[in-house]
């Protein structure tokens, strides 16, 4: 087999098993619409627990986006209240168009924006500014973090640096990371979400993923040359 | 000829994928023969594999708790 042929023959492989993983992930995404429509519809024949069954599958992860947004855990609850409450009361206007995570997540981030400009105008108005050198010219990359085993990676010191590094960045851009590469949206649903452009948050996306991964290559760098 | 910063920009969105086939295989080709953007890629995908699990979606108990109460009370009142 010439290299040529391999790796056409590597990269069909690649492609079905892509295909393949595709189509997995539309089916438990379809299942995940479909039970949450079966949920909404009895919410609206004025089954009450079924409501809180949606409040207890989705309360973490809207809690998590708003602790992310506002920073601040008393007030991610108000906006968590505010949300699920907004929600109950909107239902009947929702229209199926978009899945109901990403239709909740727009209200959750909403609120938290309404807040922080009401509360803290300057975070949001002023937001373009990233604490990244990508503007400065091309930084080489360290090895010393992705040499750093993901136990220590994954452990409480190692998710504090990554909290922190992103709690760092701007709110629309920390909003934005999260969102896809926390929560797990895709981009288009990131841009429902925010009411943006999908080009608008691939730009963020970009920007913020590159910070984080300053932040923590320095930090990464510095502690394994200090414990040498 | 792109350059390697030309390369980077890029990486975010291969990493999506959300870049043309032909564009794909020049991302490729490139991280194949230059080590410091391929060391870049790694970093970058690092930090995306490790954001998910980094952010906890713990939430306190007492949080519940209220959450539930207030939901109760507000919207059974309607």
């Amino acid at each position: 087999m010439t290299q040529a042929t391999h790796r056409d023959y590597v990269l069909g492989v690649w492609v079905d098993f892509a295909n393949l993983f595709l189509a997995v992930c539309i089916f438990v995404m379809r299942n995940g619409m479909v039970e949450d429509q079966a949920t909404i519809d009895r919410i609206r024949d004025g089954d009450y627990d079924a409501f809180e069954d949606l409040v207890e599958k989705y309360q973490g992860r809207v809690y998590r986006h708003l602790r992310k947004m506002v920073k601040d855990g008393r007030q991610a609850e108000d906006l968590l209240q505010e949300t699920f409450l907004s929600a109950y009361k909107g239902l009947k206007g929702f229209s199926g168009s978009s899945s109901f995570s990403t239709w909740l997540f727009r209200i959750a981030t909403n609120a938290a924006l309404m807040f922080l400009r009401k509360k803290r105008p300057e975070s949001v108005e002023y937001d373009d500014q990233i604490n990244s050198t990508e503007d400065r010219g091309f930084m080489p990359a360290s090895p010393e973090f992705i040499r750093t085993p993901l136990e220590i990676l994954l452990s409480r010191e190692g998710r504090d640096k990554i909290e922190a590094a992103i709690d760092s960045l701007p709110v629309l851009y920390r909003s934005t990371i999260v969102l896809r590469d926390v929560e797990g949206f895709s981009l288009k649903e990131v841009a429902d979400i925010m009411d943006t452009s999908v080009a608008a948050v691939k730009s963020r996306l970009h920007r913020a993923r590159n910070s984080v991964r300053e932040t923590l290559s320095s930090y990464y760098t510095e502690r394994n040359l200090s414990a040498n | 000829m792109k350059t390697c910063k030309q390369f980077c920009d890029k990486l975010s969105d291969y990493l999506d994928g959300e870049i043309a086939a032909d564009e794909c295989r020049l991302v490729e080709d490139h991280l194949e023969v230059c080590p410091p953007c391929a060391l870049m890629y790694e970093c970058l995908k690092t930090t995306v594999d490790i954001c998910e699990q980094g952010v906890s979606d713990d939430m306190p108990e007492d949080v519940k708790t209220r959450l539930k109460m207030f939901l109760r009370t507000h919207c059974k009142s309607d």
